[in-house]
């Protein structure tokens, strides 16, 4: 049980940055700095996902190239998201 | 056929039972054309009529609404249900030997995949007898896909036809998931991907393509399903419903044109290779074009979209990015014209055809270039000129499968085809498509999917109705010769071609069930070999300690006239205990599996949407239930199954109490059900059984001793597999996501607030959050439990996971209970999928997402079971809990944005 360690200073972790984005509209600032806040919050949720692919889905261990094939399906979505959204601007 | 052959529990190819129950690659390769071929006759028939009305302007035998319908149904079938699915008859038959596999990675999910195919194809044949199938034409255009602009004489068939395509992509996706698996893993070793020979490649990247762009046609058609079933407001959407439609169909769309069209320009490759006798010239750079045109296939959707209202900078970036992907092609065309030159061409059957697609490509290549000019594209959209376009480009590719078909057909069959039946095939097919199609090159102003034209058009459109009929004529030709030359053929030898030099061509004709009788294929000397096992694992230690293999040539590099020379030894090659390793290649379930995805759909179509929630229910209590019965049969009675058995019953009363309560009353409930609610019962029923005997199915497939699996070496077949399924469930759920950030934007960013209530709040997604988070850490220290071999931590563990996933439920069903039933002054109605375009985005969205939960809390229960009487411990059969908690975590990680982006900002 080597990796329990790890295990649960991530799950710490995953759970400080939750309370943390909801703390960030329930304390008003979201509404006062929208974009900044959102950034913030976006940035946060990111991590969190690397966190969980990294660590808990063990991506870390495996080899590079399927890293690559799941980023590659999040550029597809990034780039058919922004794309779209821009040309209808 | 070899020993083994008869003794894998397959019934003879003569008995109907043979398949219905196989699962090996080349009897599904022959099922998938058989039944592609099946459904060609089936489009080509509504394409005689679309002809029949276009004689006269004004037309002649078919009403609107029925020349509606067969102008959908023609582009549906032939783009989903015959083309594809032809070149993926060819490529189950020939990729796998091609790459020295004895069958795809996993033969189960393989059959599975056809299976969908036939079913959903059945269904969106049924279409037609409910009432009326889709008449808003192929690309299902925004708002005619809507229930508003749907006829109510249509209203059943046309979501019975969007569920069929669900059905089918859903197929796609498993295909994918499989022959992407088999490529990386089941390589003959020595043969590097760029080594391939051309058709495998053009598989390889055809199916990339198809993971990621049939996964955004899967999102496009779970809303407009949505849209119809429940009532959601995505397409209906005045400020962005029908822009959104187009990009998400486009995205998937422009890519299926290359996923439709590279397994033909593979074929086009080995043909020319092999009739003149020459390797492809530029092969390096004739792959690096595919690869490019393969990536830049994502980039170009919006060339499908200057009519509409994107703006003029997007427009003028997607115009040069079409531009740009003729480019890779050119070089394609110019590679395989110059191999002809350079070699001496031999004008059989197969090659006349692929020339035959090489001149039709071209012509319908050039003629798309003028439709990716944006000002040329203003005038050209809506006209025959884009149906003469796209039927050159498509039928062309078409025309190259057909070459394909002739080409394996010695191999397949063990006969020879009649070459002057094909010879006569061939002109007859060739004459009358360019009778039917460039006619409409010259009268291109006619509008397209109409049939009023203009008078002076009148003699071009007979040339082209006398022209279709003269192409469908030359099917009965084909249909003739294949079916006489199967029994009155001329036996094939193993290599008919002079110069064939791909793998396929140094086995025997029809292969063996396990194709390789010789040995073990090999490359690792650059050329193939086939070894004995022994042989085999040490040249595999020889290739380890020195590094790299040399370069194979597993196409075109070493011609050879001679079939002998490309084998080198090794009889008797596999060891009688390799018979083991092949426990069963027979199983029912696939097709029960499927038969229950149809049954199921086909009542969806027609369920009322107050009964919509009802079977699903059923079927999970049933699955608890079910889960006790098997089990207790495959692994021997424990108390876990009892507790099951328990569940199961008693959740089916309770499921059935509050269907009572609902309806006020049983004898309410059961009257007020129409039919559909009972056959989407059955049908869950069915797949509920189909799924969990599936499961406990002994179906060993080992991964092969030695393969060259670049650069996937160090991920297990089952893990690869997994990962790349979520790679196309990061689309799906991509997509979806796109969809509400889409929607925002088009409805005013910040306007959306007004479009939610204030009780609509963070903390319920705060608490969610918490649960899911949790229920991933107990998955991982379940899989530590299991890897250790504690049994009771891995089912507490579990337990644990199961409860926190019950909790995340009951949390979002007592929130989507308030937001239903609210009062305000705002919202007097409530809040639920149908209010506006904020709350359908909401519920379907994270609905979506509760769905993959239940999923993951069914799949949780069968570990628990299975966990309780052993299964799982240690580090090789843990493998199981790890792969579902790749799926578990990864459903973690889609909420972990769905919660900000729906409950925060």
């Amino acid at each position: 049980m080597s990796q329990l360690r790890t295990y649960t200073i991530m799950f710490v972790v995953l759970m400080v940055f939750s309370t943390t984005q909801a703390m960030l509209e329930f304390t008003g600032l979201l509404e006062q700095y929208y974009w900044a806040i959102f950034g913030v919050i976006m940035v946060l949720s990111t991590i969190k996902a690397v966190v969980v692919a990294g660590w808990y889905q063990h991506l870390r261990y495996e080899p590079r190239s399927v890293t690559y094939m799941i980023a590659s399906g999040v550029l597809a979505v990034v780039a058919l998201t922004t794309a779209a959204a821009y040309s209808i601007l | 056929m070899s020993e083994h052959a008869e003794g894998s529990h397959l019934p003879p190819r003569s008995t109907v039972k043979r398949w219905l129950v196989t699962t090996n690659h080349k009897d599904v390769g022959i099922l998938y054309i058989v039944t592609a071929l099946f459904f060609l006759v089936f489009g080509g028939i509504l394409a005689l009529l679309i002809r029949t009305q276009m004689w006269s302007p004004g037309g002649t035998i078919l009403s609107g609404m029925g020349y509606n319908q067969a102008v959908t149904g023609h582009g549906l079938l032939m783009v989903f249900w015959f083309i594809s699915p032809f070149a993926f008859g060819l490529a189950n038959y020939v990729v796998p030997i091609q790459i020295g596999a004895e069958d795809l990675a996993f033969p189960r999910l393989n059959a599975l995949s056809y299976w969908m195919y036939l079913f959903s194809g059945l269904l969106f044949g049924s279409s037609y007898f409910l009432g009326s199938s889709f008449q808003g034409g192929w690309t299902l255009y925004a708002p005619l896909n809507v229930p508003t602009y749907i006829p109510d004489v249509a209203a059943v068939g046309s979501v019975a036809a969007i569920l069929a395509l669900l059905l089918f992509v859903a197929s796609v996706t498993i295909s994918s998931v499989n022959f992407l698996t088999t490529m990386y893993r089941m390589r003959a070793k020595g043969l590097r991907m760029r080594d391939l020979p051309l058709f495998s490649l053009s598989i390889v990247l055809t199916v990339w393509m198809m993971l990621f762009a049939f996964a955004a046609l899967l999102a496009a058609l779970i809303i407009l399903s949505a849209d119809n079933i429940f009532g959601t407001t995505y397409f209906a959407n005045e400020a962005g419903g029908a822009m959104l439609w187009t990009h998400l169909f486009w995205f998937f769309g422009h890519p299926e044109v290359y996923i439709v069209f590279f397994p033909a320009l593979g074929i086009m490759a080995e043909t020319f290779q092999t009739f003149s006798g020459k390797r492809l010239v530029g092969r390096k750079w004739f792959i690096l074009a595919m690869v490019l045109v393969a990536l830049q296939s994502f980039v170009v959707w919006m060339h499908h979209m200057f009519l509409t209202g994107i703006n003029l900078p997007v427009k003028t970036i997607f115009m040069a990015t079409t531009i740009g992907i003729s480019l890779p092609f050119d070089l394609m065309m110019f590679a395989l014209i110059y191999t002809m030159i350079k070699g001496k061409v031999r004008f059989t059957v197969p090659f006349l055809w692929n020339l035959g697609a090489v001149i039709l490509f071209i012509v319908g290549g050039i003629t798309g270039v003028f439709l990716g000019a944006v000002v040329l594209d203003y005038q050209f959209r809506g006209t025959y000129w884009v149906v003469a376009h796209f039927h050159y480009v498509m039928v062309g590719g078409a025309t190259a499968m057909f070459g394909g078909l002739y080409y394996w057909f010695p191999k397949m069959t063990g006969k020879m085809y009649d070459r002057k039946l094909g010879m006569a095939n061939f002109l007859t097919y060739f004459v009358g498509f360019n009778l039917l199609y460039f006619p409409m090159f010259v009268v291109w102003e006619t509008p397209r999917r109409v049939f009023e034209y203009s008078e002076a058009f009148t003699p071009w459109h007979r040339v082209a109705t006398v022209g279709a009929f003269l192409l469908a004529s030359s099917f009965l030709i084909m249909f003739y010769n294949l079916a006489k030359s199967i029994y009155a053929g001329d036996p094939a030898p193993d290599n008919p071609w002079e110069y064939g030099s791909t793998i396929e061509w140094s086995i025997p004709s029809p292969p063996p069930l396990e194709n390789f009788p010789k040995g073990i294929p090999s490359y690792t000397t650059g050329k193939l070999e086939f070894l004995s096992e022994d042989e085999a694992i040490e040249q595999s230690d020889r290739v380890s300690s020195s590094g790299h293999a040399a370069p194979a040539a597993a196409d075109g590099g070493t011609v050879t006239a001679t079939e002998g020379a490309l084998a080198t030894s090794a009889e008797p090659a596999l060891e009688a205990g390799h018979e083991d390793d092949h426990v069963d290649h027979a199983s029912w379930w696939p097709v029960t599996l499927s038969l229950a995805g149809f049954v199921t759909f086909l009542g969806l179509a027609g369920i009322q949407f107050e009964y919509f929630l009802w079977p699903g229910l059923f079927a999970i209590s049933f699955f608890i239930a079910y889960l006790g019965i098997e089990g207790a049969r495959r692994d021997g009675f424990a108390s876990i199954h009892a507790l099951m058995l328990g569940l199961g019953a008693a959740g089916f009363l309770v499921v059935l109490q509050l269907l009572s309560i609902d309806k006020g009353g049983l004898g309410a409930a059961i009257d007020g059900a129409s039919p559909y609610f009972y056959v989407t019962t059955l049908g869950a029923f069915m797949g509920t059984a189909s799924l969990i005997s599936m499961g406990w199915e002994s179906f060993n497939v080992p991964e092969p001793v030695l393969a060259e699996r670049w650069p996937f070496a160090a991920v297990g077949k089952w893990k690869l597999g997994m990962w790349v399924f979520l790679a196309s469930d990061v689309i799906l759920f991509g997509a979806f996501i796109g969809s509400y950030l889409f929607m925002r934007v088009a409805n005013g960013w910040t306007d959306w607030h007004h479009l939610i209530p204030e009780a609509h709040v963070t903390m319920p997604g705060l608490i969610n959050t918490y649960l899911l988070l949790a229920s991933s850490f107990a998955v991982v220290v379940a899989l530590e439990a299991a890897k250790h071999e504690k049994r009771k931590q891995l089912i507490g563990w579990l337990f644990l996971t199961f409860a926190l996933g019950i909790g995340f439920l009951i949390n979002k069903g007592i929130e989507w209970q308030h937001l239903a039933h609210l009062h305000t002054e705002a919202f007097p109605e409530g809040w639920f999928l149908t209010t506006n375009v904020a709350s359908s985005t909401f519920f379907l969205t994270t609905g979506l997402h509760g769905a993959h939960v239940i999923v993951g809390l069914l799949i949780t229960l069968f570990l628990i079971v299975r966990a309780w009487t052993g299964a799982y411990m240690g580090e090789e059969a843990s493998g199981t809990v790890e792969y579902f908690g790749l799926y578990w975590h990864f459903v973690d990680i889609v909420w972990l944005f769905l919660f900000p982006l729906f409950y925060i900002v």
